[in-house]
């Protein structure tokens, strides 16, 4: 009876934080801001009334939502294609957050921390079933490790925006004074590295840094 | 001697005759006359009252008392007359009379017949005559002095409007300046000014004029200045004149005193002596003629708005090219100077192949006034077929007042290069069924992709961030509690492993101790032969320890027996022997966990 102590404490642990992360879960779902099917819709609609911009900054971020959706990436790259911006070429790790979609991805993560955590204290509970240990920390290990290599292939897509203009120039320095140093073309994705004031300093794909305009773009994550 | 005391003597005879013969005339009140100049005057100014009396030796008279009129004595006089051989002498009292307010006041019991003195006191303005006590040194005080400039309130203040010198046309905005000009001391401003008259409208003054110090004959003033801009809104000819409230300090004291006061520096004689009075006056300024001309209806342009001075126009658009949808914005600038409300346009109403939208505008001044800036007019068009456009250029007609005709300016043609629509070519291009496989890849062209795939319908639940949840701090603290509850049981665990081990080890320490002490007796007992004591000490070590089955151990509690009960000595060899075997037992013992106490 004593041996049986310890693993009824750890069973009503987990039962107990999958019962807030379920709370959080549902607490984010009451928000309901955005939805992948809505921002694909809208995205659609922008197109087809010829905004490119608009257009990509929703493709953009119902593919954050919904990374498995084939259509959000085929319209995607039709947009781009059509308002002659250059496609964003496919990485190697890429397919790996097309697998599943992030909330799906999140929760393995969480089982993978209990396989992980169940299996070392099994070690010390029954150190005979060595074999079926073995495996759970393997499985274990993998989950966390497909969640953390999820999370960082989308980490730089969070500070990314959309070029919204026509043509939006790129200046030296964050004032509106001056000749431009490059004009970015509408639907144009960039990285934001900086901001100041109204202006956000920005870096092409091509490696070009300027500093440009708030109104003439928008972040692919509002901030709030 | 005698011929001397003759005339002396006759010379006495004559003034007792004389001075009996006028005995009825100094019983007698003497004659007094009173005069008041003059007898209309403004509000602000004073008044002189003169009472004369042919006696030398006048006592101060005895003032009335009259509501709304201050009365006080400034000055006294005497006046010696030799007419024909025959003294008349005379004196005088000079009463200043300076009104509260504005009416007709009646001075009763001065004059002797009984007559009373009538003031008629006017508001201020240009209307009044000039007192009697304003001359003080200000110049042309109540009139145009030889400044150009018409003193009010004793020469406290003044107001001019200074308008051009020609014709304007109606609506035409004119600049003038309004200047008030205040006797330091004696003059401070209650109010902004006001043009008088309603068929001019006046551009609101600032709160902060110009201020400027200004010496007009001699005395200093502080002149402020507002300079704004009227226009007419109807055409003849009009008395133009601005009023401005104001509190002025009125001098009270005789004119000479005053003279000396402006000679010392004013105003602090007045101050000490109390010889001013302080009084709220509307000043206004002399009255400017101008002439409004009509704008005339001969070759009025159809678009002209009422826009009358010298402008130019310019045209440009927002970009050149665009996409059919994009909506572009086509500007109009108008700079130059004149009325710049009245400055408008409807710029392109109706053109082939574009949405037109109404024009929104926006003026930025270039001067102080408004009078001169850039109104910017923009339009919002919309081209609805692709291709190239020339949107026509832009007209805005004026009124010039220098050539005093209309003006029409005109920009230049803008051409515009409009591209099909992206709407287009997606609405065109058939629809993949949602789900299929794209086939656009990084190396694709927009023609051969077959378009826009089609909508979703929108089932899941919404979120309420973008961010994906395990980059959420939220989430994060989940998977971060369980990985340290589990550390924390992992460690848990190896202690209380770890804390049993021990408790064991404790206890095997404890038991070599007892066999030390239980081995040490033993060999006590043996040197010594007391074959009771080490046998009794063997068996209960044995009897404690696990090791009891064994033949030896039998044989060895049989052979304590008969030590004990049958009186047998060991031998020394038998001793070792024996206690060996114990040693050999115990260690046994030991191994097995056994305890020996």
């Amino acid at each position: 009876m004593k041996s049986r102590a310890p693993l009824a404490w750890i069973a009503w642990l987990i039962a107990g934080f999958l019962c807030l992360a379920c709370r959080t879960h549902a607490a984010a779902a009451e928000e309901r801001v955005y939805s992948a099917s809505a921002l694909y819709n809208s995205a659609n609609a922008y197109a087809r009334a010829g905004k490119p911009g608009l257009a990509v900054l929703n493709y953009e971020r119902a593919s954050l939502l919904a990374p498995d959706d084939p259509d959000v990436d085929a319209n995607l790259r039709f947009v781009r294609e059509s308002a002659h911006v250059a496609a964003q070429p496919r990485r190697w790790i890429d397919p790996l957050v097309t697998v599943a979609r992030p909330a799906v991805v999140a929760w393995l993560g969480v089982a993978g921390v209990v396989l992980i955590g169940a299996s070392l204290l099994a070690g010390h509970l029954a150190p005979r079933r060595r074999r079926t240990r073995r495996a759970a920390l393997i499985v274990g290990v993998a989950l966390v490790g497909f969640t953390v290599s999820n999370g960082l292939v989308l980490w730089p897509k969070l500070h990314e925006a959309v070029i919204l203009t026509a043509a939006a120039p790129a200046r030296a320095s964050p004032v509106p004074m001056g000749d431009p140093l490059f004009v970015l073309p509408e639907a144009e994705t960039v990285r934001i590295t900086a901001e100041h004031d109204d202006f956000l300093l920005v870096r092409t794909r091509a490696g070009r840094s300027g500093w440009v305009s708030r109104a003439n773009l928008a972040p692919v994550v509002p901030r709030r | 001697m005698s011929t001397r005391f003759i005339h002396r003597g006759t010379l006495l005879a004559l003034i007792a005759a004389s001075l009996v013969a006028a005995a009825p005339a100094f019983a007698a009140v003497p004659p007094v006359n009173a005069t008041l100049e003059p007898s209309q005057i403004a509000l602000g100014e004073s008044a002189q009252l003169t009472i004369t009396s042919s006696d030398r030796g006048m006592d101060p008279p005895q003032l009335p008392h009259v509501p709304g009129l201050e009365l006080r004595i400034v000055g006294q006089s005497q006046r010696i007359q030799i007419i024909n051989g025959r003294t008349l002498a005379s004196s005088s009292f000079i009463v200043r009379v300076t009104p509260q307010t504005v009416g007709i006041f009646t001075i009763p019991d001065v004059a002797p017949n009984g007559e009373p003195l009538v003031l008629r006191v006017t508001p201020p303005g240009g209307t009044a005559q000039s007192g009697k006590f304003s001359g003080s040194g200000a110049p042309g005080v109540g009139g145009s002095g030889a400044s150009g400039i018409r003193m009010v309130a004793d020469g406290a203040a003044f107001v001019r409007l200074v308008l051009p010198k020609r014709d304007i046309y109606v609506g035409e905005s004119v600049p003038v300046d309004i200047e008030v000009g205040l006797r330091d001391g004696f003059a401070r401003p209650n109010a902004l000014p006001t043009l008088v008259g309603g068929d001019f409208t006046l551009n609101n003054l600032s709160h902060q004029p110009e201020q400027a110090r200004r010496a007009i004959d001699g005395k200093p003033y502080t002149v402020l200045t507002w300079h704004s801009v009227v226009a007419a809104v109807k055409p003849g000819k009009f008395s133009l004149s601005v009023e401005s409230p104001l509190t002025v300090r009125i001098r009270t004291a005789p004119q000479r005193d005053s003279m000396i006061e402006d000679l010392l520096g004013d105003p602090f004689g007045q101050n000490i002596f109390g010889a001013s009075i302080t009084k709220d006056i509307t000043a206004t300024s002399p009255s400017s003629e101008l002439t409004v001309l009509e704008l005339p209806t001969e070759g009025r342009p159809p678009d002209f708005s009422g826009a009358v001075g010298s402008f130019k126009i310019a045209g440009d658009v927002s970009s050149n090219a665009a996409a059919a949808g994009d909506p572009l914005t086509l500007r109009m600038h108008v700079t130059g100077s004149g009325n710049f409300d009245r400055v408008d346009s409807a710029m392109l109403e109706h053109l082939d192949q574009w949405k037109t939208y109404p024009p929104k505008s926006s003026f930025k001044a270039s001067d102080a006034l408004g009078l001169k800036g850039e109104k910017i007019f923009e339009q919002p068009l919309i081209a609805s077929k692709p291709g190239t456009h020339t949107l026509p250029g832009l007209a805005f007609s004026y009124f010039d007042p220098g050539t005093h005709r209309y003006e029409t300016a005109h920009s230049a043609p803008l051409n515009v290069t409009i591209s099909p629509s992206l709407a287009d070519g997606s609405l065109n291009a058939p629809q993949l069924p949602a789900g299929a496989a794209p086939s656009a890849g990084p190396a694709a062209t927009a023609s051969s992709n077959p378009g826009l795939r089609p909508d979703h319908i929108a089932t899941e639940a919404g979120t309420g961030t973008l961010v994906p949840l395990y980059l959420q701090p939220r989430y994060l603290a989940i998977p971060s509690l369980l990985a340290l509850t589990f550390a924390g049981s992992w460690l848990g665990l190896r202690r209380r492993m770890s804390g049993s081990s021990n408790v064991l080890g404790g206890r095997k320490r404890g038991a070599s101790k007892d066999i030390n002490r239980v081995l040490n007796d033993m060999e006590t007992a043996a040197r010594t032969g007391d074959a009771a004591s080490f046998f009794t000490l063997a068996r209960a070590a044995l009897e404690a320890g696990r090791g009891g089955d064994s033949d030896d151990i039998r044989r060895f509690l049989a052979l304590a027996d008969e030590v004990n009960y049958a009186g047998l000595r060991p031998t020394h060899e038998e001793f070792q022997r024996w206690l060996q075997f114990m040693r050999d037992a115990f260690q046994r013992d030991e191994l097995s966990g056994g305890k020996l106490s």
